[in-house]
């Protein structure tokens, strides 16, 4: 696309995107819900946004439909009161959702296998139903305005004329930096074009490319994206970032996930595990508390050399074993 | 046994049918032969609580005697008196061993060894079932059992009487003693070899002069048994045994013992019949881990170099003693065998057989070993990730398609930014891998359609084809295809006759050799 047709591109989804941000208020009462209270809290939607990127990862679902599902999560849970036992339902079923929309081609999961290996307790046409409302409610067709909307036009931007800078710039990585930053919820407040762009200017800081960086800014300009309000979310980004890149792993809870085995190897681990010897430990060289004292014979401070044993024996050993001495 | 007609034989020998139907009825044997030729009827003693103490002596040692006296049990109904005298005498000596005092004096020792031994030792008979299989088959039981128990036992409480001396015992007791007794492990009936587990045992305890040459011939037996005969029935308990001598080591572990780990029990896992003996041989490999960790290395460098290749039932016993050697395992050897055993360990995974694979998978159950890989997750993580990624495609069984996802989910968990980038790079890796397959495909494509297109070309261009093959002595056979000569003849239509063509395979298909 030429660099008119990309402005021009930007520009309308710019107008539209004010439709697709979630309720604020709604976000609001999310970050306000403490745990195992009666709503669902932010660590709860966090949680489950964990548990879609797991599954759609699995499944090799594209980043579209994972930003797309976290998208109409978003939306629904800032717009209606959802009862946290219902959130698991929620969630996937906005998956399935956005992989129906996003790749109808694609060889799709039904959503039974979903819900086996996602390990849910509700039936398939639980979930249809839920689509269903979802998408009746969130006036749902078939795609909507995201933050991976912007990057990928941002991204045909910043490579302009020279296509040859996609190995620098690469979108790969920019996509699963953007998964990282869903998967925190003050992400979901941020305008989709404010937060692509604060994504796309770390990652040009990043590689420290001075042309890239002009044309982010003409860009904001383009949109007329207050300063402010960029400065802000760069820095949350950044935050963000460094965390999801630190070395420093996060031990999994993995009670929480159901360990099936076959019957038979259910038996067999079953089986393993109780080995408890019976025969009473032997210590080695060690004076038999039982017997009496009879050192004469015995070895010097418990040393069991074969040649002890030869002591008087002789009819078993070679003779030179024997004189070896 | 009832003798067979002629016309049941074919050939003149029986039918294996015939042969197995009458051994199956009987399903004891006796390694115990009448010895004498007068039956000698036994006259009962008086009972020896029923003798003044200062006859007692006398009259055990006058019962110990007569219990040497052995009888066929083969045949259920001759001198039925006479076994059930001495079944009584055996009782109550077992009996008076275990509750008087005072009993065993110096004089009552070679009496006592030498009941014992007339009794019990004895060659065992060849195995009436050649293909014995331990699992489905009933085991040959000893006949005479209702005797030999009772010596079996006495023996025992001999043994643990308060007033053994094994100072005096030694000289009944001896080399020659025990190499009987280890023969005896060989018996197919179990009963037999649970008492002499515990006689062993016990006479290792308190024979401290004898433990080396013990050791030495279990030694000598393993060997045999895993590089000349693959049989000998008695490998569990001996272990077991060898389990409880183990963990009594003292530290630093002598080099002898070393050695017994690595050149016996390492190689004793790829015994044929592993399955009846694997859960000792298992304890006595981690008890010696316990007691020297520097042993760790060599231990699993061990077991993956006789890692098993065809049996999956020996698969999945190796993949629970790796398991159970990693939940005792230090950190820090940890580290030298990650990559090693996580290799094997990734290709258990996506192993077919379900069992071998749910086996591997359950790995990631386990609180330690998680913990373990989570230290090094930079190196476990792209040995595994292949693998599970591929299967979580492409495997048959839907359980383990579960499992991979919680396997997937737990590294995911671990470390989000190296997971990404292996998916990342894994992606690529299949992308490029299907572009060069397409571009095969169409090469392949496009020499077909020349071929089609050249077959009416075939007759004139025969002997440019002759001059094409002269000179394409260096290059692979394209031309061979159906007399297609080489791809440009056709385009060059006015091309001289003699023109060599050895400018055509330096054009051609490149990917195609």
């Amino acid at each position: 696309m030429d660099a008119f047709k990309l402005m021009k591109e930007l520009r309308a989804n710019y107008e539209q995107e004010g439709y697709y941000i979630p309720k604020e208020t709604g976000l609001n009462l999310i970050e306000s819900t403490e745990q195992n209270g009666a709503g669902i809290s932010a660590k709860c939607r966090d949680a489950q946004v964990e548990d879609l990127w797991g599954l759609s990862s699995f499944f090799g679902y594209s980043t579209q439909t994972f930003v797309l599902a976290v998208n109409l999560l978003d939306r629904f849970l800032a717009l209606m009161r959802v009862q946290p036992k219902h959130l698991s339902c929620v969630g996937l079923s906005c998956l399935h959702l956005a992989a129906q929309r996003s790749a109808p081609d694609a060889t799709l999961s039904s959503g039974h296998e979903l819900i086996r290996i996602g390990q849910r307790r509700f039936t398939a046409s639980d979930l249809s139903r839920m689509e269903k409302i979802v998408a009746e409610k969130l006036h749902f067709t078939s795609s909507a305005v995201t933050p991976l909307t912007f990057l990928h036009l941002y991204h045909q931007v910043a490579l302009g004329q020279s296509p040859s800078r996609k190995e620098v710039l690469s979108l790969e990585k920019l996509e699963a930096q953007l998964k990282a930053c869903l998967r925190c919820m003050s992400f979901s407040k941020a305008k989709p074009s404010v937060l692509a762009l604060a994504l796309l200017r770390h990652e040009i800081k990043a590689i420290q490319s001075e042309d890239m960086w002009e044309m982010t800014c003409h860009v904001q300009r383009h949109l007329k994206i207050a300063d402010a309000e960029l400065q802000c979310w760069a820095e949350r980004v950044a935050r963000c970032l460094s965390d999801y890149a630190s070395p420093r792993c996060s031990r999994p809870n993995h009670k929480k996930l159901l360990w099936v085995v076959s019957r038979r190897t259910a038996q067999n681990l079953q089986s393993s595990s109780c080995s408890v010897p019976d025969l009473p430990t032997i210590p080695e060289g060690g004076w038999d508390p039982s017997q009496s004292e009879d050192s004469s014979e015995d070895l010097s401070s418990g040393e069991e050399s074969l040649s002890s044993s030869l002591e008087g024996e002789g009819a078993y050993f070679p003779l030179h074993l024997r004189r070896r001495r | 046994m009832s003798a067979i007609s002629a016309s049941e034989k074919v050939d003149g020998f029986t039918r294996k049918s015939m042969r197995k139907a009458q051994k199956q009825r009987k399903s004891q044997g006796s390694s115990q032969f009448r010895t004498q030729s007068a039956l000698v009827e036994l006259s009962p003693l008086p009972q020896l609580k029923d003798v003044p103490s200062t006859e007692q002596q006398e009259l055990f040692t006058q019962k110990l005697q007569q219990c040497c006296m052995l009888f066929d049990f083969m045949d259920s109904v001759i001198d039925l008196k006479s076994k059930e005298i001495k079944r009584a005498t055996l009782n109550e000596l077992v009996e008076y061993v275990s509750t008087n005092r005072g009993v065993l004096v110096e004089t009552a020792y070679p009496e006592i060894t030498s009941m014992i031994c007339t009794n019990i030792f004895r060659t065992l008979p060849p195995s009436d079932n050649p293909d014995f299989d331990p699992e489905e088959d009933e085991p040959t039981l000893e006949a005479s059992w209702p005797h030999i128990q009772l010596v079996y036992e006495f023996l025992l409480r001999f043994l643990e009487n308060p007033d053994f001396q094994p100072s005096i015992a030694k000289r009944y007791i001896d080399q020659k003693f025990v190499l009987q007794l280890l023969e005896l492990f060989d018996s197919e009936d179990p009963r037999e070899r649970d008492f002499l587990k515990t006689i062993l045992h016990r006479i290792y305890g308190k024979f401290l002069g004898l433990r080396a040459f013990i050791r030495k011939q279990i030694n000598n037996i393993f060997l045999r048994f895993i590089y000349e005969t693959d049989h000998f029935n008695g490998v569990a308990e001996l272990l077991e045994i060898l389990g409880s001598i183990i963990n009594g080591f003292a530290l630093p572990l002598k080099a002898e013992h070393k050695q017994f780990l690595m050149k016996v029990l390492i190689p004793m896992h790829t015994a044929k019949g592993l399955a009846l003996f694997h859960a000792q041989l298992a304890y006595c490999v981690v008890q010696f881990l316990e007691k020297d960790p520097t042993l760790t290395e060599p231990v699993i460098r061990g077991l993956l170099k006789f890692w098993p290749k065809t049996c999956s039932q020996k698969e999945v016993m190796y993949l629970g003693e790796i398991e159970e050697i990693l939940d005792v395992i230090e950190p820090t050897q940890f580290k030298k065998i990650e990559e090693p055993l996580f290799k094997q360990i990734s290709r258990c995974v996506a192993n077919p057989h379900f069992q071998v694979a749910e086996r591997a998978l359950y790995f990631w159950n386990n609180e330690y070993i998680l913990s373990l890989i989570e230290e090094n997750i930079d190196q476990v993580l792209p040995i595994m990730f292949g693998s599970l990624y591929r299967i979580s495609k492409e495997h048959w069984n839907p359980t383990i398609i579960s499992l991979v996802y919680n396997v997937l989910k737990t590294l995911m968990e671990m470390n989000s930014t190296l997971f990404d980038e292996l998916t990342a790079s894994y992606k690529a890796d299949r992308q490029r891998e299907k572009k060069k397959e397409q571009e095969r495909e169409e090469l392949w494509e496009k020499l077909d359609q020349l071929q089609i297109s050249h077959s009416g070309l075939a007759h004139s261009n025969s002997h440019m084809l002759h001059n094409a093959n002269a000179n394409n002595n260096n290059v692979n056979n394209n031309n061979n295809r159906g007399g297609g000569g080489p791809p440009d003849a056709a385009q060059n239509e006015d091309m001289e006759v003699d023109a060599p063509a050895p400018a055509v395979p330096a054009e051609g298909p490149p990917g195609v050799y």
